[in-house]
């Protein structure tokens, strides 16, 4: 017997097909730690360029300046505007790492290397797939910044290589989570020691 | 049912409105019974809807900057990265801001609005499939967060007007969190189930 990931319906797995909303019915995603790992090796190499590369380019009369997320984090630091910079930090840098981390920290722990209990794996996932958009705040503000900011002569900001790298990292992370199976959690723990008492 | 989180097998029975039903052992929420659920599905969708068309029809937001003038949209700030060469993301942006409420929306009225007279509309399950899979990448709460950096870097160097279209978008978001949350996923699959044997 299976679940659905779509639907929730239980049914047997040798149909293939869910009965109810037609997709394929395994008893856990098929090589999920294979492909959360393959995306996330493809983000951390991406986070990199991502941080380096400017973000966007201002062109003033005085000159052009390209600036990355970090640049742009530590100039509203600079102004005063802490609240900002600290979104800024959260949103930008803290959660990509904190989100390729943690999925790491799982994948270890649904392939046996790391024993850390499941209840609190299972919170660790819940928030990693609910913080992963917010991320993409950064590409909003060039976006928006390019679109306002035409200002002939006087000053224009065009996107940075960064931008693309950025908004990449951030669909990986988000892919990434997808499809890891947090089932694989509780199959160790059946493994390691005797199925838990069920309180009612 | 099983549980999503830990597959635990668990017999589901009918709930009384308004309460949860919690997994005996990972605690996740298996499924819940919303206080009218179609109703509410329905309504903030339309809404929605509506809202989406005032987002994309008058004024956002104005810049004014020595006698210039420049004007912004969530299509317009994707339009202008796919015009100044960041066309992925400039695509990525309208996916994420655009196409997915809009399709999300439209879904949950086509699923919601026949299921309210107990009835499921053709291809209804197909839909269903698919706004799940768009349901992650709906971003417009981040967008508003990028709008609000946005005008914190703009701040000193013009003046800013919001305009209707501005608070559309925040009472869209509202609308769209609201719809979304009106509905337990697994209450609509089970509805739609009943409406179609």
């Amino acid at each position: 017997m299976a679940g659905c990931h779509t639907c929730g319906k239980v049914s047997p797995v040798s149909l293939g097909k869910c009965p109810r909303c037609g997709t394929e019915l395994h008893l856990r995603k098929p090589g999920s730690i294979q492909k959360t790992a393959a995306l996330l090796i493809a983000a951390t190499l991406l986070y990199i360029p991502a941080n380096l590369l400017p973000i966007m380019v201002v062109s003033e009369i005085g000159g052009t300046t390209a600036s990355t997320i970090l640049e742009g984090m530590v100039e509203f630091w600079k102004t005063g505007a802490y609240p900002i910079a600290i979104v800024i930090f959260t949103a930008s840098i803290l959660i990509p790492l904190v989100k390729i981390v943690a999925l790491v920290w799982l994948c270890a722990a649904a392939s046996g290397k790391v024993h850390p209990s499941p209840a609190i794996l299972g919170k660790v996932y819940f928030f990693t797939e609910l913080m992963g958009r917010w991320s993409m705040v950064d590409v909003f503000v060039v976006g928006i910044l390019v679109a306002l900011v035409q200002l002939g002569a006087f000053m224009t900001i065009t996107p940075g290589p960064g931008a693309l790298a950025f908004c990449g990292v951030v669909v990986l992370t988000m892919f990434a989570a997808m499809s890891f199976d947090p089932r694989l959690l509780w199959d160790r723990l059946e493994i390691l020691e005797t199925p838990p008492t069920i309180k009612p | 049912m099983v549980c999503h989180f830990c597959d635990t097998l668990h017999e589901a029975g009918s709930l009384p409105e308004s309460t949860a039903a919690r997994c005996v052992r990972c605690g996740a929420v298996l499924y819940q019974n919303r206080a009218a659920s179609l109703v509410r599905a329905t309504a903030f969708s339309l809404t929605a809807l509506l809202l989406m068309v005032v987002v994309h029809t008058f004024p956002f937001l104005t810049m004014e900057t020595g006698g210039m003038r420049t004007t912004l949209n969530p299509a317009g700030a994707a339009r202008a990265l796919i015009d100044e060469g960041s066309p992925i993301v400039g695509w990525a942006v309208a996916l994420f801001t655009i196409v997915t409420p809009l399709v999300m929306s439209l879904a949950l009225i086509y699923i919601c609005g026949p299921l309210l007279f107990g009835r499921a509309a053709p291809g209804s399950m197909t839909v269903a499939r698919w706004m799940s899979l768009t349901e992650p990448w709906n971003m417009i709460e981040v967008f508003l967060l990028g709008v609000l950096v946005s005008l914190m870097k703009l701040g000193k160097m013009a003046e800013l007007h919001f305009g209707v279209g501005f608070w559309a978008f925040a009472l869209l978001m509202v609308c769209m969190a609201a719809a979304v949350a009106a509905i337990d996923r697994h209450e609509l699959w089970d509805r739609l189930e009943v409406a179609k044997s």
